[in-house]
């Protein structure tokens, strides 16, 4: 990451910081809330992302876990701290359960097996209608003033970017990169590929887990559809890609840029979100292929001056 | 007992015949089309409008829809193949998710908005008949066997004509069916146009049996990747067999849970496969 990208992702977060003390009421506060829950789901899934070039289409799982694991233990009884240290835990046993699935899988694969997940998550959380509250979801009452909630996730949003950071400049950041690139490759100089796979997988999941856990805190309520959602995952994944800058600035920038679309989306064209959402995709994607064969048509031109 | 298996048979038919063509996308193209379930939705959907103005049998209604359908694959080329066909294999595999997820998400709204939220059944009264004391309902019966002859058809395709040849020599070796003169982009046009028709007729015969909500475009979907998956990618035999015994599973697994486990069954076994065949380690 290039110096200015680095002072601009600071000063992005650090304004985020400030909105969330600022604003805590109201719709502006629910915006802020949304920008920065977003911001970590992106951010967190530009992990694996980025380095290891693995499309997951069910990130939301993690993030439907952390709410779940929160929700029970706060209708169990428990107060707000001892509930978020074991939602911590037992999302951090689900999402290993999760990753470790996962890790053997590769490119469309792992994709579909994420989405797959997803779905399973969703069924069964409806199925487990004692524990979960069924299709209808948890409500619990208020834990924490709305004021802590958003610190509270800005301040995840801020250990996740350092994540980010530090993970991509960590050995495992460079071994992961090395797997993208060739996984046989890797393995042949030693690189211990499924742990790359599980430790970068893993740093994903957690600040999605606890983006749940503070959604749930907040909202005071979650379903198994807007915990285990697509729409979610969607999200993460547009986040991440539409802003094609490296490292944290691309992440924070597009999920700025997505929060607001999503906002004009669900108020303007009611009925239609999904496929303004799939619209977008869908540019995401025709710009990948686009930008590739442009790029492709440069450098074919670059070596062989005849042809110009 | 027997009469879930029958049931099972019915229904792995269907599945057979989305699977197929869903197969057929990847084998060629390497291609994993999330929109086609939405196209067999989109059948249904326009064959339950038709249903309004003219009574046609769902087979005569697969011939006529025939060249609309071939239509609706070339156009999905042009959306989900086409603008990736120079990226690399995996690079080209996961755009093509991405972009043919778009297009899912996007029908799915269009359908919700076209025919509202209440599911799509275009069953027609049929004659019910004895078999050794068994209950065979007649439409069943013959939209299975239309169902294994569409089957059968396509594998002749495949196997017996220039364009079939075309599509296999394409799936096997790329470059090398362009140095004999196959024209991929055609070729491939083609092949997507062949399975969107398998999966238009999958969703005429889904609906006629079983009510299909204009939402379950990507339900249907990744029913038919598992299927994909197990059976095995880019041939014909491996899904139809595969969609047969998830017929099976789903009417014995609705037989012993309620509607949403037997979904969470179904999809455990797709995740449970995956890892266990490590698919990604083969491609």
């Amino acid at each position: 990451m290039k110096p200015w990208q680095m002072s601009f992702s600071i000063i992005i977060l650090t304004a985020l910081l400030l909105s969330s003390a600022v604003f805590s009421k109201g719709y502006v506060g629910i915006f802020v809330f949304s920008l920065i829950i977003n911001g970590t789901m992106a951010v967190s899934y530009d992990i694996p992302g980025r380095s290891l070039g693995l499309i997951s289409l069910g990130h939301a799982v993690f993030f439907g876990l952390g709410a779940y694991c929160f929700g029970i233990s706060i209708s169990k009884g428990l107060s707000f701290f001892p509930a978020v240290i074991l939602s911590v835990i037992l999302s951090f046993v689900g999402a290993l359960l999760v990753t470790l699935l996962m890790a053997g899988l590769k490119h469309g694969y792992y994709s579909l097996a994420t989405l797959g997940i997803l779905i399973i998550f969703q069924k069964l959380f409806e199925t487990l209608e004692s524990i979960t509250g069924g299709s209808a979801g948890l409500y619990i009452p208020e834990t924490i003033s709305k004021l802590h909630c958003n610190l509270l996730a800005a301040f995840l949003l801020l250990a996740t970017a350092a994540c980010h950071v530090l993970f991509s400049r960590s050995r495992w950041g460079l071994y992961s990169k090395e797997t993208e690139a060739s996984e046989e490759a890797a393995e042949a100089i030693g690189i211990p590929t499924r742990t790359v796979k599980i430790l970068c997988l893993m740093t994903a999941a957690i600040p999605a887990c606890m983006a749940g856990v503070l959604h749930l805190a907040r909202n005071s309520h979650v379903s198994p559809v807007s915990g285990f959602s697509l729409t979610l995952s969607i999200t993460a994944l547009l986040a991440s890609r539409v802003v094609p800058l490296r490292g944290i600035l691309g992440p924070l920038i597009g999920a700025l840029l997505i929060t607001a679309a999503e906002e004009v989306i669900w108020t303007k064209f009611e009925g239609f979100n999904q496929a303004w959402f799939g619209l977008i995709l869908l540019g995401a994607a025709l710009y990948q292929g686009i930008n590739f064969k442009r790029r492709k048509t440069i450098s074919a031109a670059a070596e062989n001056p005849l042809s110009r | 007992m027997i009469q879930v298996l029958i049931s099972g048979l019915f229904l792995g038919g269907v599945y057979s015949l989305l699977a197929v063509g869903l197969s057929l996308a990847f084998g060629i193209m390497g291609v994993l089309n999330l929109a086609h379930g939405s196209m067999a939705v989109l059948a249904a959907i326009l064959y339950k409008k038709t249903l309004v103005l003219y009574p046609f049998s769902p087979w005569t209604f697969c011939v006529l829809a025939t060249p609309i359908f071939l239509g609706f694959g070339f156009l999905l080329h042009l959306i989900i193949v086409a603008p990736f066909r120079h990226l690399s294999l995996s690079a080209g595999v996961v755009a093509s998710l991405i972009a043919s997820l778009g297009v899912a998400l996007i029908l799915e709204d269009l359908f919700v908005w076209w025919q509202g939220w209440e599911p799509i059944s275009t069953y027609i009264t049929f004659p019910t008949f004895n078999l050794m004391g068994l209950k065979i309902p007649g439409l069943r019966a013959i939209l299975l066997g239309m169902a294994a002859v569409t089957i059968g058809l396509s594998t002749l395709f495949l196997k017996k004509t220039d364009p079939g040849r075309s599509m296999r020599a394409l799936a096997q070796d790329k470059e090398a069916a362009s140095l004999y003169g196959i024209n991929p982009v055609f070729t491939s046009m083609g092949a997507l146009g062949l399975a969107t028709i398998l999966a238009g007729v999958a969703g005429i015969f889904y609906s006629s049996l079983y009510p299909l909500g204009p939402r379950e475009g990507l339900d249907l979907t990744l029913k038919a990747l598992f299927i994909v998956v197990a059976g095995g990618m880019g041939n014909l035999r491996g899904p139809a067999v595969a969609g047969l015994a998830l017929g099976f599973i789903e009417s014995f697994a609705g037989v012993l849970f309620t509607y949403t486990s037997t979904d969470t069954v179904v999809y455990s076994l797709l995740v449970v496969y995956l890892v266990l065949k490590r698919g990604g380690r083969q491609q």
